[in-house]
Order: C-alpha cells, then sequence, then structure tokens
C-alpha cells in the first residue's frame, strides 16, 4: 500500500503535466482545404436555391396544402350536384321535365 | 484595417478577408481544439468546422463581443460538441458521468484515441491521465479547466467566452481543482 505522500505526489506531477505539454503546430494544409471548403460550400448554396429561404418555403407549402383541400371539396362538391341532377333527371323528378295538364 | 471594416469584408465574403483570418486564427483556434481533443485529426477537422460557422453565421454577428472572442466561444462549443456526441456513443461512459461524484477514470471509454504530438514521451502517462480525469468532469468545470490550464487562457478571457463572471470562472476552476483531486486518489488507490 502507498503512502498517502506517495499518492499525493503522483496527484501532483499528473496536474502539473499540463504545463509540459508543448505547442503543437497545425498542417501546413488546413488553411488551403479550409478555404477550397468554404468558397466550395458558397458557390453551390448561391447558385440555384439561394432565394428560396425556409419562410418562402412555409409559405408555398401552406398555398399547395390550401389548394388540395379547396381543389378536393370542390370536387366532391361538383360530383354530388351532377350525379343528384342525373339521378332526378333519370327518374323524372326534375321541374322543367315536369309536365302538367295545364300547359 | 479596423475590425469593423474588417467584419464588414468577412460579411461580404470576400476571399482576402477569409485569407487573413485563417492567417490570424489557425494556430489559435487549432490550440484550444487540441485541448480539449487530444488528437490531431480531429482537433484539425473540429477547427475546419469552426471556420465553416464562422463563415456561415458572421451575418449574425453584431459586434457585441470582439471578433476573436466569438470565435473563441464558437470554437469551445464546437469542442464541446464534439466531446458529447462521442461520449453518448460510448453509453456506458455517459450514464457514469450523469451520476456526477461518482465517476472514475475510465481509460477504455475515453472519447477519442490519444494522440497528442505536444506530449513528450516522458510524459505521456502522467498526461493522459489528466486528459481521462478532466474527460469525467461536468462540462463547465472541463470547460474552465482546459481553457486555463491546457490552453493558457486567462480568467478574464475565460468568462467572456463563457459569458460569466470572473468570480464564477474562478469557483469552477476552484471546484473542477477539488474534483480532479478527489478522481485522482481514488484512481491512484485502486491501482494500488
Amino acid at each position: 500500500m502507498e503512502t498517502n505522500n506517495n499518492i499525493q505526489d503522483k496527484i501532483d506531477l499528473v496536474l502539473n503535466s499540463a504545463d509540459t505539454i508543448n505547442e503543437t503546430h497545425i498542417s501546413l494544409f488546413f488553411k488551403d482545404k479550409t478555404m477550397q471548403r468554404l468558397f466550395a460550400e458558397s458557390k453551390v448554396e448561391s447558385s440555384i436555391w439561394s432565394w428560396f429561404t425556409p419562410q418562402i418555403q412555409l409559405v408555398t407549402l401552406v398555398c399547395v396544402l390550401f389548394f388540395n383541400v379547396y381543389a378536393v371539396r370542390e370536387i366532391k362538391t361538383t360530383n354530388y350536384n351532377k350525379s343528384m341532377s342525373s339521378f332526378a333527371s333519370d327518374y323524372g323528378l326534375t321541374i322543367e321535365s315536369e309536365t302538367s295538364l295545364f300547359n | 484595417m479596423s475590425e469593423t471594416e474588417f467584419i464588414t469584408q468577412l460579411k461580404n465574403q470576400t476571399r482576402a478577408s477569409y485569407n487573413k483570418l485563417i492567417d490570424d486564427f489557425q494556430q489559435k483556434v487549432f490550440a484550444t481544439c487540441i485541448s480539449f481533443v487530444p488528437n490531431r485529426e480531429d482537433a484539425e477537422d473540429i477547427a475546419q468546422e469552426v471556420f465553416v460557422e464562422v463563415f456561415n453565421s458572421i451575418s449574425n454577428f453584431k459586434g457585441q463581443s470582439r471578433l476573436s472572442t466569438w470565435i473563441y466561444k464558437i470554437t469551445t462549443n464546437k469542442c464541446l460538441e464534439f466531446i458529447r456526441k462521442r461520449n453518448t456513443k460510448k453509453r456506458f461512459a455517459f450514464l457514469q458521468s450523469l451520476w456526477g461524484y461518482n465517476f472514475e477514470i475510465d481509460k477504455t471509454n475515453f472519447f477519442t484515441e490519444m494522440s497528442h504530438p505536444g506530449i513528450i514521451l516522458e510524459n505521456k502517462e502522467t498526461s493522459e491521465t489528466l486528459f481521462y480525469a478532466i474527460n469525467q468532469l461536468p462540462e463547465a468545470q472541463k470547460t474552465v479547466f482546459t481553457l486555463h490550464k491546457v490552453d493558457g487562457k486567462s480568467y478574464q478571457e475565460i468568462s467572456e467566452i463563457i459569458e460569466k463572471s470572473v468570480s464564477s470562472v474562478e469557483s469552477l476552476m476552484f471546484r473542477a481543482k477539488k474534483n480532479l483531486q478527489r478522481l485522482l486518489e481514488n484512481f491512484y488507490k485502486n491501482d494500488n
């Protein structure tokens, strides 16, 4: 079993080891790689879709959804009216086709 | 050129301004990265992410702090984010860190492969033990201890980076040292 003094010496050595770390230099190609990445990314971004910001995307989505819902409702109503009128005309229930003895 | 003019050029995304920015900051940003993540490849990847973040977010920089402080803030956040992600992958280590004071130094669960070119062979073991122990500290203490002791930043600089008062930084540093002492004591007692 080590004495407390020995353990404390080891702990001090570990805590002071941060002071012994030498400066490390970054690789020579870091700048070139980073510049290439920065300006390659910006080119792609700015060319086609840069104007299509998230706000515009959201507004477009809302518009598309609104028109879809509206269109579906319209189609449903039109079909219903059409089938009702064709049913009525098939069975002679329309006002126009009603014959009267007095006409 | 004044800092305001330089920032305007950065906002305009001119090639020359980023050339200068990288010349001025690459070594400092890398030094901070390798202080948090003792692996050359990982540290360089994070440093590159920092410059990409600066490039993408400079339009949001309102000049409330110095440009250098803002860049160090991004650097620190990127490093912590990297460590957090890697630690989460090592689930057991992550669960251990949640228990606060019941943590232990576990060399098998360190988030990266230790390869710090600045550590000489003679100090390899002690420096590695220090990094393993730092990784077990709570995030705020880890940040302050690393920035001060490993990266060599002053309390004033750290307080600007983490947006806390100097006395808070001192208090975090005191607690970090106390926890490291306790961690290392347990480590050496169990080791023998």
